[in-house]
């Protein structure tokens, strides 16, 4: 295609949609802005909780804004040193602080993710061009997903409290667990997120076009240095867009990580739903408190890569 | 020296057979053009000369070396893509040292032969541009300082032109012609083009259906097609083919069909008498002379130097005649022609060989 004739092909349908936008911008913004308020209802219920105390929580009519404002929660999920500030508050039967919880998640969602990264890119590649475990594969990789966690969660169990450690000890001679281990939980994360991994840089790889391969190979570039200088470079904001989507399923998951840890391991999601005790019920204080803590990393990590977001997301970014 | 050795090449994909044994020579320093309808196997065949495709069988050799199986990068060849496939993340400069990078070449190096090949290509004020920003001529210029920069003895191309506009394809034919004489290497050119292989090629190798139809000259191709096929692939307009047969009238050959008669001349194998045969004639051997066969003008196409004449004479197609542009005729008018009778084709009415 000549650059005169797709100039010419873009300007058009652009044009369209400045017509349409300058008809009806009320309507257009009153819907945006009346779809925002839903979406956004819930975190800010959460951010004005969390700085709310306990007599507060569940009032009615509720209190639409903290009368009180306190930082007691995450005084509490912090320090769980309560004793000075008069917050004594118990949260199930021993005390945990968010620290341990935050590292826990950080290792296991970074490390899986970044894996998952990685392996399913180079899947990727392999089905995109060899066409690897069949033509029909590239439809059957979400297949396991299909399966509810719940599912195979207690399977699961099995094989990391039971049958591996049993295996392990049997043929080795040394009990290797990896019930409630954070190298378990990363194993599991890999493998859960894999096939959103594969799946997603599908798309991206099949966007680059194999001429620029050959282009390569003919001026003497093997596969991986075509690979490193060409492949990777042209997805890579679509690698940025995929680490952010598995990292966000991996830093949510509650489920899996509530069957598969205890004690030793806790990540925030299970952390969040230890905060109830026997005299109060939940504690949605400090449960709020959390919420917003975990939020916080996965915004930062939106509008850091931003830029990548974007681009990554408007495929056809490769037409010149 | 770079001679393309082409032995009984075969490709087939699946049950399918796109190239069904190609035998073919090409000269050091050549400039052989492929052409033929799409489909026809072009890219395939300069795909396994260039080793991207392998060969079900069949032999090719570069030089004196057999590279049936080299590797591609192997092979001493550049390559210039339909696409193009400049690499969309690097600057014009990345692009075109992107060769010498794979093979180490010192910082140096990279940047004096970068800017020699950018010069050649009057390309320097691009180099910092990604290939993004850069015009469809332009483009197409950094894609072929790319191919130059690693001084291959080899050029494949594979219908390097389509993507510009009529204009600017018509100079880069030159340029590229010129690009050939002074670099020295072998051309293989793929275009689906005729007019683009007639004005470039030393030689041109016509395909269609996976097999060579015809092998030689552009003037040879275009006097002396060998079959139907290629006779109505080159030139325009197309070659006029009536479908007839050969009769001998008072002793001289003759191709009779529909109220036309048209003498035939030159050395004509003795057999062909009472045999079916399509004639072909281009316009300009159509001559609106005095004659006796006559016909009915219905369309002028002048095309400034010459016009064309299209005309009914009672059969079932339509002729063009080219004739001077003095000359004005309008739809409706009677005229009486002639076909010039050293420049008849006449072909195999079945499988449409050359007779004469
Ligand atoms: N990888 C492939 N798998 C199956 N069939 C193929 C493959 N590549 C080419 N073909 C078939 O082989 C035939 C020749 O293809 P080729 O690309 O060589 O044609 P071409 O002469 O270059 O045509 P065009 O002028 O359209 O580029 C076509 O019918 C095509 O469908
Ligand atoms: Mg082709």
């Amino acid at each position: 295609m000549s650059n005169a004739h797709s100039k010419t092909q873009a300007a058009t349908p652009a044009g369209q949609k400045d017509r349409r936008r300058d008809h009806m911008p009320l309507v257009r913004h009153a819907i945006l802005i009346g779809w925002a308020l839903i979406i956004m209802f819930p975190i800010f219920w959460m951010l004005q909780t969390s700085f709310k105390d306990s007599g507060e929580w569940v009032t009615w009519p509720p209190n639409w804004l903290p009368q009180d404002p306190t930082l007691k929660n995450y005084q509490q999920i912090f320090t769980f040193d309560v004793s000075g500030s008069g917050v004594a508050r118990e949260a199930t039967d021993q005390p945990f602080s968010i620290w341990g919880s935050l590292r826990d998640s950080l290792i296991i969602c970074t490390l899986s993710s970044l894996i998952a990264l990685f392996m399913g890119t180079f899947l990727a590649y392999s089905i995109s061009r060899f066409n690897v475990g069949g033509k029909k594969f590239r439809h059957m990789v979400l297949l396991v997903r299909m399966i509810p966690p719940i599912v195979i969660a207690i399977p699961l169990l099995m094989y990391y409290a039971v049958l591996i450690p049993f295996a392990t000890e049997a043929v080795f001679g040394a009990r290797i667990s990896l019930f409630d281990t954070r190298i378990g939980m990363s194993i599991l994360y890999l493998t859960v997120t894999l096939p959103f991994v594969i799946w997603m840089m599908l798309s991206f790889v099949d966007e680059v076009p194999y001429t620029l391969e050959h282009a390569a190979r003919i001026m003497g570039a093997g596969r991986m240095y075509t690979l490193r200088k060409v492949v990777l470079p042209l997805v890579a904001s679509g690698m940025v867009v995929t680490f952010l989507f598995v990292f966000i399923l991996n830093w949510a998951e509650f489920l899996l990580a509530l069957t598969l840890t205890h004690p030793d391991v806790s990540t925030l999601p299970v952390l969040l739903n230890k905060f109830q005790s026997a005299s109060e019920g939940r504690l949605y204080g400090p449960q709020a408190a959390i919420g917003t803590v975990i939020t916080i990393p996965v915004v930062i990590l939106g509008i850091a890569i931003q830029k990548h977001l974007v681009k990554g997301f408007s495929f056809g970014m490769l037409r010149r | 020296m770079a001679r393309i050795g082409i032995k009984n090449l075969v490709k087939e994909f699946g049950s399918f057979t796109a190239v069904k044994g190609i035998n073919l020579e090409i000269n050091d320093g050549e400039f052989l053009i492929m052409v033929g309808p799409s489909g026809c196997g072009k890219t395939t065949t300069l795909n396994m000369i260039s080793g991207l495709v392998m060969p079900s069988s069949g032999e090719i050799s570069i030089g004196e070396n057999d590279v049936t199986h080299t590797e591609p990068g192997e092979r001493g060849l550049g390559m210039v893509f339909q696409d193009l496939a400049l690499f969309p993340h690097m600057s014009v400069f990345e692009n075109i040292a992107f060769g010498l990078r794979v093979k180490n070449t010192s910082e140096q190096e990279v940047k004096d032969r970068v800017q020699q090949a950018a010069e050649a290509m009057h390309i320097e004020q691009l180099l910092s541009k990604r290939p993004g920003q850069c015009s469809g001529g332009e483009a197409q210029r950094v894609a072929l300082a790319r191919t130059i920069v690693t001084n291959p003895s080899v050029y494949l191309m594979d219908e390097p032109l389509s993507s510009l506009d009529a204009k600017l394809r018509i100079d880069m034919r030159t340029e590229l012609k010129g690009l050939h004489e002074r670099l020295s290497g072998t051309f293989v050119y793929v275009t689906h083009d005729q007019a683009e292989a007639m004005t470039m090629a030393d030689r041109i190798v016509v395909m269609n259906g996976g097999e060579i139809e015809q092998l030689g000259g552009p003037l040879d191709i275009y006097r002396k097609p060998a079959t139907r096929f290629v006779a109505g692939f080159f030139g325009m307009p197309t070659m006029n083919f009536l479908d007839g047969e050969i009769a001998a009238v008072d002793g001289a050959p003759m191709f009779v069909t529909d109220g036309i008669k048209a003498p035939l001349e030159g050395d004509l194998p003795a057999n062909l008498s009472g045999r079916k045969a399509t004639l072909g004639v281009r316009s300009e051997h159509v001559l609106a002379t005095e004659a006796e066969n006559g016909g009915k003008v219905s369309l002028i196409e002048p095309l400034g130097d010459a016009t064309l004449v299209y005309f009914d004479y009672g059969g079932p197609t339509r002729l063009v005649s080219k004739v001077d542009p003095d000359r004005l005729f309008a739809p409706g008018d009677d005229l009486t022609f002639a076909f010039d009778a050293n420049n008849c084709h006449l072909f195999d009415a079945d499988n449409g060989a050359r007779l004469n």
